[in-house]
């Protein structure tokens, strides 16, 4: 059953159309990695999602109602948006003693929730004084207080250290593995690759796939590794084949769009021989940069024998 | 409802400007009176003995309804100035309910900076009184008269204010707005066409507290040949300019996306 609903979403802000036509679900009890590159559309649909924005056309449900529908909204879904909506001279405790109110949540219930994000030492501090990843946590505790069913979380990992990016990892798998419904947006994929079943990527407002990390991978472009004395000439036999990309890095030949059986056989066929052929699995990275047409994802040029592929992609 | 007015309450408790304010407001209303009291008699202020001398310290609360006033309007252009809106309007997303919760809770908070207005100018009033070993010559029913003029008229323009926060956004400019309005332009305005001046809301809820129009209180200077609104009047005056105020932002400013 889908606990969130987008259909034929679109939004414009005057002549910026920021998202267009978007449509996809989110299971209930699946955690869902939302990805797309900056100006995506990501933040947008979450805001539309939340009833912070109107749509211009098409709808945004939660448990098929719109969230101002919801009888009960902050205590079925949790939401952290953006780490800077705090007061400044507010202390975190207070910041969350208003949003307890708003869902009958009480001081245990505050409690809870500091400690879960580890701000316990420093809950009665002014939050103006609190670091952009202090205050993404506080944004997680506000979001976590009332141990609500369903989370949006808005680019979560933006202003945290490594530290922060690995305990908030731990925490969404932790949430995960709680049975609850968690849309996570990102735009680096390897933040939430760990945690997520399925992925919703957009790129320019549009949906690009709805996929689980299994099927985005088998997207990706897996490369084969050839080492061979003459690497000249297979790159001229792969280079008659129009699907095949491939470039030379001294005796080594990589080589994309083809099985390393194909490259075998069309090794033996030219009588080039071969001294070792290994796959690189594909990258989830590449796999989603491709989709959203990022810098790495550029359809790759056929190098020649002094490129890498590493600058290939420069 | 109460809900959404005991957060609103929450939220002004928890920030120091609220207490910040209150104290400016009661300061300068002491002050204020502390300035009156001093050249009363002096020929251009009649002595306090009287009771037109006495209640010209005792109605200086605009100061007290002035901070309330830019409390009210801080309260409700801070939550964009801070982005806060996002997690009040995710809390309760009928945004015409918070803007009325956010009136009610202002109103509230406004009473206790009527209170400290009324309060710090009848302190200082009657410690003036007691030193010249004058008598008190206002009766205590219009003492308290005065103070409950200041604590409603305090209470109006707080929610007032919380209604103009929400349709200025923009913090700084709804706060200099205000104070010029109150400081200059009612005066202008007041002092050029009298009869103008007592439906003016800053002059309307001084004159609440027994301020004289173009005498007491904040209102504009010189003398006026009009009279001010009769107490109801003067009430239900800013009281209507608030829910008018209030219903334009729910119109059109609240219902502006949040972004």
């Amino acid at each position: 059953m889908s606990t969130i609903e987008v259909r034929g979403l679109t939004k414009r802000f005057g002549t910026v159309t920021a998202v267009d036509g978007l449509d996809f679900e989110v299971d209930s009890g699946s955690v869902v990695g939302f990805l797309g590159p900056n100006g995506a559309g990501k933040t947008t649909t979450l805001r539309v999602l939340l009833g912070l924005v109107a749509p211009t056309a098409g709808t945004a449900t939660i448990n098929g109602h719109p969230y101002a529908s919801l009888p009960d909204p902050v205590r079925l879904v949790g939401a952290a948006l953006e780490a800077s909506a705090c007061h400044p001279g507010r202390s975190a405790r207070n910041h969350l003693r208003i949003h307890a109110l708003a869902g009958g949540a009480g001081p245990r219930d505050i409690n809870r929730a500091l400690d879960a994000v580890g701000l316990s030492d420093v809950a009665d501090r002014r939050v103006g004084g609190f670091s952009l990843g202090m205050r993404q946590r506080l944004g997680l505790a506000t979001a976590l207080l009332h141990d609500p069913e369903i989370l949006i979380l808005d680019e979560p990992a933006n202003g945290l250290d490594p530290e922060g990016v690995r305990w908030l990892r731990r925490t969404l798998r932790g949430l995960a593995g709680e049975g609850r419904t968690v849309l996570v947006s990102s735009h680096i994929l390897a933040e939430v690759a760990q945690t997520v079943d399925r992925v919703i990527i957009l790129d320019r407002g549009r949906l690009v796939t709805q996929s689980s990390l299994a099927e985005l991978a088998a997207r990706g472009r897996r490369t084969v590794r050839v080492r061979t004395p003459e690497s000249r000439r297979l790159l001229d036999a792969l280079g008659a084949r129009e699907y095949i990309d491939a470039r030379g890095v001294g005796d080594w030949v990589h080589v994309s769009g083809a099985t390393a059986e194909e490259v075998g056989l069309l090794a033996a066929r030219h009588a080039i021989p071969i001294f070792e052929a290994t796959t690189d699995g594909a990258d989830l990275e590449d796999a989603f940069l491709a989709l959203t047409n990022g810098a790495s994802g550029q359809p790759i040029r056929r190098g020649g024998a002094d490129q890498s592929p590493e600058e290939a992609c420069r | 409802m109460s809900r959404l007015v005991r957060i609103e309450l929450l939220k002004l408790r928890t920030t120091r400007l609220t207490f910040g304010l209150l104290a400016i407001g009661t300061a300068l209303c002491a002050l204020d009176a502390v300035l009156r009291d001093a050249r009363a008699g002096n020929g251009r202020l009649p002595p306090l003995d009287t009771a037109a001398g006495l209640s010209n310290g005792l109605t200086v609360t605009g100061f007290a309804m002035l901070m309330a006033w830019v409390l009210g309007v801080t309260m409700a252009s801070g939550e964009f100035r801070h982005q806060t809106a996002t997690l009040t309007y995710l809390q309760a997303p009928a945004r015409s309910r918070v803007l009325r919760a956010k009136m009610i809770a202002s109103g509230i908070v406004g009473l206790a900076f009527g209170a400290g207005g009324a309060a710090a100018t009848t302190a200082v009033s009657m410690i003036f009184v007691a030193a010249r070993a004058d008598p008190i010559s206002v009766g205590s029913g219009t003492i308290v008269r005065y103070a409950v003029g200041a604590i409603v008229g305090a209470a109006l323009l707080a929610a007032l204010g919380a209604a103009l926060g929400s349709v200025i956004r923009g913090q700084l400019g709804a706060v200099i707005g205000v104070l010029v309005w109150a400081l200059f332009v009612e005066s202008i305005v007041g002092g050029l066409f009298n009869s103008i001046g007592p439906f003016l809301p800053f002059t309307a809820a001084t004159t609440l507290a027994g301020a004289r129009l173009g005498g007491g209180g904040f209102g504009y200077s010189g003398s006026s040949t009009a009279s001010p609104l009769p107490f109801l009047a003067a009430g239900l005056l800013v009281a209507a300019m608030a829910v008018a105020i209030g219903a334009v932002a729910a119109q059109t400013t609240i219902r502006r996306d949040v972004t």
